[in-house]
């Protein structure tokens, strides 16, 4: 398992340079200039120039490029044009507070799609079958900046139950979670269903009932086991890309996190802020592909990795 | 069994405890009286104003200058003295002797001295520097060499005493006095920026200025924090504590208002919401309006074809209905502009013929360009902006033959292409940064800036006469020459058009009292004047 993780890793190397590459040279080819927007309004031609000079932004591009990629390798992702600090204290800055938001949604998605998809599968065509899969099919089809500002209004203009944005304690949380977690949730709660429905026609399920099993055995124990590697898979992916910075609900709640900053980075041009963000956000995926594929190895015994 | 049920017992109690403490407010120990605000919908990248300029709110309530712009009517100011209690102008125009407060003190506790300003000069005309807002000095004598590193100093800044501080220009110029009220030419304390090297202006308690307010604490893509300064030469402000939210959605912007999470909301985030504001029980007694000493105008890019023809140009002044647009976008907040000096600057001249609406007029100059089928145009925009003031203007085109295209692009594509000179038909508003007509007629029409916004101006008898009007001492003679200069570009050349000056509206909560808006109408203002009063 040790030399599978390993190997996976050393993959990674290749990816990321790949990554890396491909965003500098959009980023090059692509109008607009970092210098130019710093300006804003107040446009000085000549002042714009001589710090395109002393920035070496007038550098050939491969000269560029790889004194960007020798810093990265020794931990350097440089200092961000736009925001003036270095690139890895913004990120690790971030990254917590997307943590967290990722994390929240991602607990919210499991402990309601999880068991909605279950309790459809069981009772397949029943009211809750049909109630969950309508949750499940709003979650999915309602957009993050629509449902956000949604609950906003009702729950913290109308009620007053919650804040409207900000992330200062537990219950600024809340709101960004289920929105957020929405989604995920009913995406599992679609795959749990159908997942579990092809597993309990299986022989062995109902051998398992003719045996006495009682259902809740049957279903835990039997079918839901066979059932949840799909499911694992894409909450895996879904942590990682939440991880990886939700920009619609960061910005509706204000939440400074990944998503901000590299979003923010791409619309000022700021290229060592951006190649920092979208290296990192690929290494988390990388990851996440990592976990999910270990999980696997837990999950059936008949997957091995020597 | 009961040990397993005292124990599940046990923790349940205990989250519940947890959520509790969650969710219930933290008591102060003192009711501090705190100013919440929305900041912007960005970061600000720096509190320091010679390496910006735009992110001008917080530098404004953390530093002065020699002298300030103060409001004195609703979009009128007066310069008045700030640091430095008094001047004097040589006959020339050329130098200028600051004589500085006594005993005015750092947020470090050091006292202001002339030594801080001749250190402020050189920092900001030190290449190594990298400032951005080189061209506010660099009128003064050797500023421009320093700049190039052909001098260490900046040879024109004379310390005569602890307190005197002479500043000798290289040729007179005229808007100086006015220009030193500006954000960028804040005053640093040479200790503490050198100390803080490259970290002054990002970390908080390395950003020291004289300001009624020094900067606490700043969370990137959040909120920046000020607290008032006990030893302000003005006195103590009179709210404890500043907060500036960054919340990028208008709408989130606009519910935090409502539920009393910020304390002003500033309508220029949602023009749409005015007439709620104003038309609403709750809020209309709160809004706050003040005039905006700017104006909103068209670019119109010489370089691109038809639009060097000026029969062409003014079909286009006169194809528009500027007062349809006032009422029906800006709920009439405002009134309409006819030249290039808004209401409220120096110089402003209210006797300006009226640019008629004249869609029939439109059609003759077109036709007499020799396009009497019209011809297709593009009007850009940046992409997540709205586009109604064009929306409008489309149609209003389309009936006189002009067929334009709205065409959207990012902003680092839409600056990046202004620079260059390639941008179509934009609409923006330009707002004083300091109160006199050169920062309207430089900016737009002299031969350095024209190119890098688009305008491609082309008379080189204008152009020289903009730089002429700078060197002129007699105030009433310059003030001549611009309103002369505005009649040349607006009505012969055509080179733009006016559309209105709008008014600046901003809604606050009961509690906050005193709140006025900035001479200028800016967004970013001194909240030195504030109170707060819970009741």
């Amino acid at each position: 398992m040790a030399k599978f993780i390993f190997k996976r890793l050393l993959s990674a190397i290749p990816i990321l340079l790949g990554v890396s590459l491909i965003i500098f040279i959009l980023l090059n080819v692509v109008p607009g200039d970092p210098i130019t927007l710093m300006f804003k309004e107040h446009i000085y031609p000549e002042v714009i120039e001589r710090l395109r000079r002393e920035m070496h932004l007038d550098d050939p591009a491969y000269i560029r490029y790889f004194r960007f990629i020798w810093d990265a390798l020794h931990g350097n992702f440089g200092i961000s044009y736009k925001l003036n600090r270095p690139v890895t204290y913004l990120l690790l800055n971030a990254f917590p507070r997307t943590l967290v938001l990722a994390l929240s949604a991602a607990v919210f998605s499991w402990i309601v799609g999880i068991p909605a998809g279950i309790l459809s599968a069981v009772k397949q065509y029943s009211i809750e079958d049909y109630f969950f899969m309508g949750f499940a099919l709003c979650g999915v089809s309602m957009p993050v900046f629509w449902s956000g500002l949604l609950f906003q209004y009702i729950f913290a203009l109308k009620l007053g139950w919650l804040p409207v944005a900000g992330y200062a304690g537990v219950k600024y949380y809340i709101m960004p979670a289920i929105v957020l977690g929405w989604s995920s949730a009913g995406t599992i709660a679609r795959l749990t269903r159908s997942s579990l429905l092809e597993v309990m026609q299986n022989d062995y399920i109902r051998t398992a009932r003719a045996k006495g099993l009682r259902e809740l055995p049957v279903i835990f124990r039997h079918a839901l086991k066979n059932s949840i590697l799909p499911v694992v898979t894409i909450m895996a992916i879904q942590v990682a890309s939440l991880l990886s910075g939700s920009i619609i609900t960061e910005s509706v709640f204000g939440i400074p996190g990944i998503g901000r900053i590299a979003v923010g980075a791409i619309q000022s041009r700021d290229m060592p802020l951006l190649q920092g963000s979208v290296i990192f956000a690929t290494f988390l995926v990388i990851i996440g592909n990592i976990i999910a594929d270990v999980a696997y190895a837990f999950i059936d015994p008949r997957i091995r990795y020597d | 069994m009961n040990k397993r049920r005292f124990k599940f017992f046990s923790v349940m109690v205990l989250c519940l405890m947890l959520i509790l403490i969650a969710f219930c407010p933290i008591q102060a120990a003192n009711k501090e009286r705190v100013f919440t605000y929305i900041l912007d919908t960005e970061d600000q990248e720096t509190a320091d104003p010679q390496m910006t300029t735009w992110a001008y709110t917080i530098p404004m309530n953390i530093f002065d200058g020699l002298v300030r712009a103060d409001t004195i009517a609703p979009g009128q100011s007066d310069l008045v003295p700030a640091l430095a209690e008094s001047w004097e102008i040589s006959d020339d125009g050329l130098v200028y002797t600051f004589h500085l407060r006594k005993g005015v003190k750092f947020h470090n506790g050091e006292e202001l001295e002339a030594d801080d300003v001749l250190f402020t000069i050189n920092r900001m005309m030190d290449p190594k520097t990298k400032a951005l807002n080189t061209d506010f000095y660099d009128m003064i004598k050797g500023a421009k060499e320093c700049l190039n590193g052909e001098a260490d100093s900046v040879e024109g800044v004379k310390v005569l005493d602890d307190y005197t501080v002479q500043i000798t220009l290289e040729e007179a110029f005229s808007p100086f006095l006015a220009l030193l009220a500006a954000p960028p030419c804040a005053i640093f304390n040479r200790k503490a920026t050198t100390e803080a090297g490259s970290n002054f202006g990002l970390i908080p308690k390395k950003t020291i200025g004289t300001g009624p307010f020094k900067l606490t604490s700043w969370t990137v893509n959040e909120e920046m924090t000020v607290e008032a300064f006990d030893d302000y030469y003005r006195g103590r402000a009179k709210v404890d504590k500043m907060v500036g939210k960054i919340i990028p959605d208008i709408a989130t912007a606009r519910m935090l208002f409502e539920n009393a999470e910020v304390d002003v909301f500033d309508c220029d985030f949602a023009r749409s919401q005015i007439p709620y504001f104003l038309e609403s029980e709750k809020w209309s007694k709160q809004v706050v309006s003040g005039p905006r000493v700017g104006v909103f105008y068209y670019c119109i890019n010489e370089s691109i074809k038809p639009w060097d023809d000026v029969r062409v140009r003014k079909a286009f002044q006169c194809a528009v209905d500027r007062k349809i647009i006032l009422d029906k976008i800006y709920h009439g907040q405002g009134i309409l502009a006819n030249g290039i000096m808004p209401k409220g600057l120096v110089g402003y001249n209210p006797d300006l013929e009226e640019i008629q609406y004249d869609p029939e007029k439109a059609k003759e100059l077109l036709t007499e360009a020799g396009y009497p089928n019209g011809f297709d145009s593009e009007i850009a925009i940046i992409s997540g902006t709205t586009s109604t003031r064009d929306e409008l203007v489309q149609p209003m085109l389309a009936n006189v033959g002009i067929r334009v295209k709205i065409k959207s692009l990012d902003s680092a594509a839409y600056y990046g292409t202004r620079r260059e000179g390639k941008l179509p038909m934009y609409t923006n508003v330009w707002s004083a940064d300091f109160n006199d007509p050169d920062n309207f007629f430089y900016t737009f029409f002299s031969k350095k800036n024209t190119a890098a916004r688009s305008f491609n101006y082309n008379n080189p008898e204008v152009q020289d006469e903009i730089l002429r009007a700078r060197r002129i001492v007699d105030p009433k003679e310059r003030i001549a020459l611009y309103q002369e200069l505005e009649k040349k570009i607006v009505y012969e050349d055509a080179a733009w058009l006016p559309l209105f000056s709008l008014d600046h509206l901003f809604v606050v909560q009961p509690k906050v009292k005193n709140f006025k808006v900035a001479w200028n109408g800016w967004s970013s203002m001194p909240f030195y004047g504030i109170e707060i009063i819970d009741k």
